[in-house]
């Protein structure tokens, strides 16, 4: 009984590989909570699965709320970039969006600090 | 006449470019910023495509060797079919086939700005299905309600909290029988998210496996009407869970002596099976992914 579950459970595991899945964020710079010196060319990401371009996009808002963008969002792969304008010391909100490319959705948000 | 002709080739240019874009599938757990694993001892609130093989619990006198397949119907509205291998201590005549189960549920609310899930399912525990030395002969029906709460909206000074987040069920078991007591059956989960704190509240720096674990400690009771104790389980411990599945430890710690003598552990093997196939078994048969 316990070898046939296990069995079992092995094999779904085996054909599982091919698969996509929902593209989560494993890495950005700047990151969550980060506090620069200095402000950021712009914001990189990094997700765990490849991005369908026309339904993923980041932006980034100062405390104002004013688009802080300095160009249009570049998709391409697992990575999403968004060139920003020069930043003055203050606090900027990341908004996130992606889509894999077998169309689940994943979003996030975060902010990060420019020190004066 | 020119204008009906331009807004005949707009309709006709919104229609096919809205058959050739992507729909956007409901994820598995994910409501907003967040991302509810399954638990183990809590059934969890989301109607998706899922199958738990197997679930192992060992201890009180008994092993126990479960599943589930979770199948989505319509959008928000899935069926799951569960069912496991009882092993009792001492002898083969506690062994047995436990009765299958059958739960339609659904997904009535999700709030992607409040991280906030409800649902409503109705459990039927088939009498006779299993075998007779372990299962009830009669059928138990149990109407319950179900949610997940993330904490994403506390306020920034409070934003270490964020990745906390609880999940709930309240059920009502009514057994086809007199002889047996109806009970409230009640069960939850408290988990940090280790994902949502990187991501989401201070980048700590945590390598891709240790940002994908989340610390739980999940519980589950049965109150009887009749005046008879509660009896249940606290279960503290891990879930990793990864693009395809999930693995979970928990500790299964008895509240009183009426629910066991001793302390053992469970452990699941979870597939998302909306992921692993997104275009086949992994979507609703009816219905678009919306």
């Amino acid at each position: 009984m316990k070898t046939q579950l296990l069995l079992l459970a092995a094999t779904v595991a085996a054909i599982s590989f091919p698969a996509m899945a929902h593209a989560f964020l494993e890495h950005a710079a700047p990151a969550a909570g980060d506090n620069l010196h200095a402000s950021p060319a712009d914001v990189e990401m990094h997700f765990s699965e490849r991005l369908e371009p026309s339904f993923s996009s980041v932006t980034v808002t100062g405390e104002a709320g004013d688009d802080e963008a300095a160009g249009t969002v570049v998709v391409s792969g697992t990575e999403m970039d968004l060139p920003l304008k020069k930043l003055p010391p203050g606090r900027y909100r990341v908004t996130w969006h992606a889509v894999s490319v077998d169309t689940h959705r994943t979003e996030g948000k975060y902010n990060f600090l420019i020190l004066p | 006449m020119h204008q009906a002709i331009h807004r005949h080739h707009a309709a006709a240019i919104a229609f096919l470019t809205a058959l050739l874009l992507p729909s956007i599938a409901l994820a598995h757990g994910v409501v907003g910023d967040r991302f509810f694993p399954a638990t183990i001892a809590s059934d969890d609130p989301f109607a998706a495509d899922e199958l738990a093989l197997p679930t192992i619990s060992l201890g009180n006198h008994e092993e126990d060797y479960d599943f589930e397949y979770t199948k989505s119907i319509f959008p928000k509205f899935a069926v799951s079919f569960a069912g496991g291998y009882i092993n009792s201590h001492p002898g083969p005549n506690a062994s047995g086939w436990d009765n299958f189960e059958i739960t339609p549920m659904w997904q009535f609310e999700t709030d992607p700005d409040s991280e906030f899930v409800a649902s409503a399912a109705l459990s039927v525990d088939i009498g006779g299905s299993g075998a007779r030395a372990v299962a009830d002969r009669f059928t138990t029906y149990t109407p319950k309600f179900l949610f997940g709460k993330g904490f994403g909206d506390l306020p920034d000074s409070m934003a270490l909290l964020r990745p906390f987040a609880v999940t709930g069920v309240v059920g009502f078991a009514i057994p086809g029988t007199s002889s047996a007591s109806k009970a409230v059956q009640w069960s939850g989960a408290f988990e940090y998210s280790l994902l949502y704190l990187q991501n989401n509240v201070r980048d700590q720096g945590f390598s891709k496996f240790v940002a994908h674990l989340m610390p739980v400690v999940e519980f589950s009771m049965n109150s009887p009407t009749d005046g008879g104790g509660t009896t249940g389980t606290i279960n503290p411990g891990l879930i990793w869970s990864g693009q395809y599945t999930q693995f979970a430890a928990e500790a299964i710690i008895p509240v009183n002596h009426a629910s066991g003598d001793n302390v053992g552990v469970m452990m699941q093997l979870h597939f998302y099976i909306d992921d692993i196939f997104p275009d086949t078994l992994g979507r609703p048969i009816f219905g678009d992914k919306h």
